[in-house]
């Protein structure tokens, strides 16, 4: 051993208290703490000037996002067709002052609150609180304040939650919307009957159907769907379905064989016996190639005892877990580990999701002024 | 194909790495989110180095300074983030601003005196009336007068309560730094406080004495 390590090594076993408050406590470091004690940080936060926090504009934003190579791509494909969409089909929207989002008919009659969007009038106002409903034939978008866009399909009836600086959201009772958006990561936030999507910078589509279960596949960088501390993750190229009571099932990527996508079905909503249940799973992991382990990682946290040991072991085949993960640490869920193993994956760093799931999107919005839309609704027919 | 689960070192250094780079990327993310103007991510990152900024400052300036400094040195770097090329480097770069603001303070305070050492004295003495506080400014003191490293290490570890790996972490020195510092500036402290209490004991038997 070097010198300078005996030293290290002799330094660190007298002084375990002094380098981490741990060990016995060194009876004089302990005083001087108590008497400096005083002097420490008031932890309090000062009021910083809101001028301060302007956001850079939309160009900035859309430009800053290129610079993420894996995206620039895609994210250039699809912008161009927004704005191609936006020259051909949307007029230019009037500068009113109210608070709300333009929406622009692309065909039919959708319904905007109480306004019915005609050929004469091909764009309206959607202020919070309101709804936006299509028929059979109808179809709209809506312009997300300055961060994307949501095109809705026929049949669906799409509400706006709240549209302030750090979040917009909406809630997607029924039908289908495709979001493209360019925001920071969980801004843009989709409440459905059975789960809710937190964009992660992202393009996707998202369908409830009349029972409130769900499915969402994601065309572009990726989206968190969660419900009741249950979460997952869908990177581009993958769904997800989700059922009511149940929140977001497994996510799996489009072209995963027909068998461990049916045996997913069984693993996340049936009401199978334990001896189905381990065959479903067999199905899984058997099934499973190594573009899969996005499914597996996802299981491992849906498994338990040994169910759970076999998703790991499996996993491990597929993707070698990186360094500082541990079998027992990945047994008994240890998130930091789990998360070193997720970003082994190469599907997108998962601290974007722990560092937004602090702040966004508790449960999904109940659907409080459902009834009284209805009622609106019927009543302007 | 490496299939097993048996990895190398114990679960506690796993741990401290996996907890470091962790902490070291969602730094990144919470400036990235600056940059975009996102309040709550400054916020977070504030509460996070607030200690650390708090504790360089006070190493160096007088404690009556240090809290409005310490919100300087954030609405200083806030809009330097863009110059920030490395952002898993952000709390060694704040650190810098903070020993740069420290410099700042003196370099404006002498001119015009607004600190002088009586006022400097005052404003601690103030702030560190009440039971235990003479004892506090002496300490403080002789921390003071420690080299720059050990101070400054002391006094994040003393005063702030953070860890050796927190101090590390949070400053960009290594853990060997950390501890090199901390073991002998404590050491340093130890004697300095020791000759303080041997002369203020030779004095009190002097004037006993003459009494």
């Amino acid at each position: 051993m070097k010198g300078g390590e005996a030293m290290s090594k002799s330094i660190e076993e007298r002084n375990e208290y002094l380098w981490d408050g741990t060990g016995e406590p060194d009876p004089e470091v302990a005083r001087l703490e108590e008497a400096l004690a005083q002097f420490r940080h008031a932890d309090r936060l000062p009021e910083f000037p809101e001028a301060l926090f302007a956001k850079p504009s939309v160009i900035d934003r859309f430009f800053r996002l290129l610079w993420a190579p894996r995206l620039a791509a895609t994210a250039l494909t699809v912008l161009a067709a927004t704005a191609c969409a936006i020259l051909l089909f949307v007029p230019k929207s009037p500068t009113g002052t109210r608070p709300g989002w333009d929406v622009a008919r692309i065909e039919g009659t959708p319904l905007v609150g109480t306004k019915w969007m005609g050929g004469a009038d091909p764009k309206a106002k959607l202020e919070v609180g309101e709804a936006l409903v299509t028929n059979g034939d109808s179809r709209a978008t809506i312009a997300v304040a300055d961060i994307g866009e949501v095109e809705v399909e026929p049949g669906s009836r799409v509400r706006l939650v709240q549209s302030s600086d750090k979040r917009k959201r909406i809630a997607l009772d029924r039908g289908t919307i495709h979001a493209a958006i360019w925001a920071p990561p969980g801004e843009f936030v989709v409440d459905t009957p059975s789960a809710v999507a937190v964009d992660l910078g992202c393009a996707y589509t998202l369908h409830v159907g009349p029972d409130g279960s769900g499915l969402l596949r994601t065309t572009l960088g990726w989206v968190g769907f969660h419900l009741n501390g249950r979460d997952s993750f869908i990177p581009a190229g993958a769904m997800c379905p989700t059922r009511a009571g149940t929140g977001p099932g497994t996510p799996y990527f489009e072209d995963a064989p027909e068998p461990l996508r049916e045996a997913l079905k069984t693993l996340d909503f049936g009401t199978a016996s334990a001896e189905s249940r381990s065959e479903a799973l067999r199905t899984v992991l058997s099934q499973a190639r190594k573009k899969d382990a996005l499914t597996l990682w996802h299981l491992l946290s849906r498994t338990q005892g040994e169910e759970r040991e076999r998703v790991c072991k499996r996993f491990a085949e597929l993707v070698p877990p990186p360094a500082g993960v541990t079998r027992d640490g990945v047994l008994r869920l240890d998130q930091p580990m789990l998360d070193l193993w997720w970003n082994a994956l190469d599907l997108g760093d998962i601290s974007i999701w722990r560092f937004w799931e602090q702040t966004p999107a508790s449960g999904a919005m109940p659907a409080v002024k459902q009834e009284k839309d209805r009622a609106t609704l019927k009543k302007a027919r | 194909m490496a299939t097993s689960l048996e990895f190398e070192g114990s679960l506690a250094d796993c741990a401290t790495v996996n907890a470091a780079q962790a902490k070291e990327r969602e730094d990144g993310k919470l400036v990235q989110a600056v940059k975009l103007g996102d309040r709550s991510a400054f916020e977070a990152l504030y509460r996070r180095y607030a200690r650390m900024v708090h504790g360089i400052l006070l190493s160096r300036v007088p404690h009556g300074a240090v809290e409005d400094l310490v919100q300087d040195v954030f609405l200083a770097a806030l809009p330097q983030l863009g110059s920030l090329r490395d952002v898993s480097r952000f709390g060694g770069w704040l650190a810098a601003i903070a020993r740069n603001r420290a410099m700042d303070f003196h370099r404006q305070s002498r001119p015009s005196a607004e600190y002088s050492e009586e006022a400097e004295s005052a404003s601690e003495n103030h702030a560190a009336s009440g039971s235990g506080g003479a004892e506090a400014m002496v300490i403080l003191d002789a921390i003071r007068s420690l080299p720059e490293a050990y101070r400054e290490t002391l006094i994040l570890r003393l005063v702030e309560g953070m860890t050796g790996p927190e101090i590390a972490e949070r400053t960009g020195l290594t853990h060997g730094s950390v501890r090199v510092n901390l073991h002998r500036g404590m050491q340093m402290l130890r004697e300095i406080l020791t000759e303080g209490n041997t002369a203020a004991r030779a004095r009190n038997a002097k004037q006993r004495a003459a009494e």
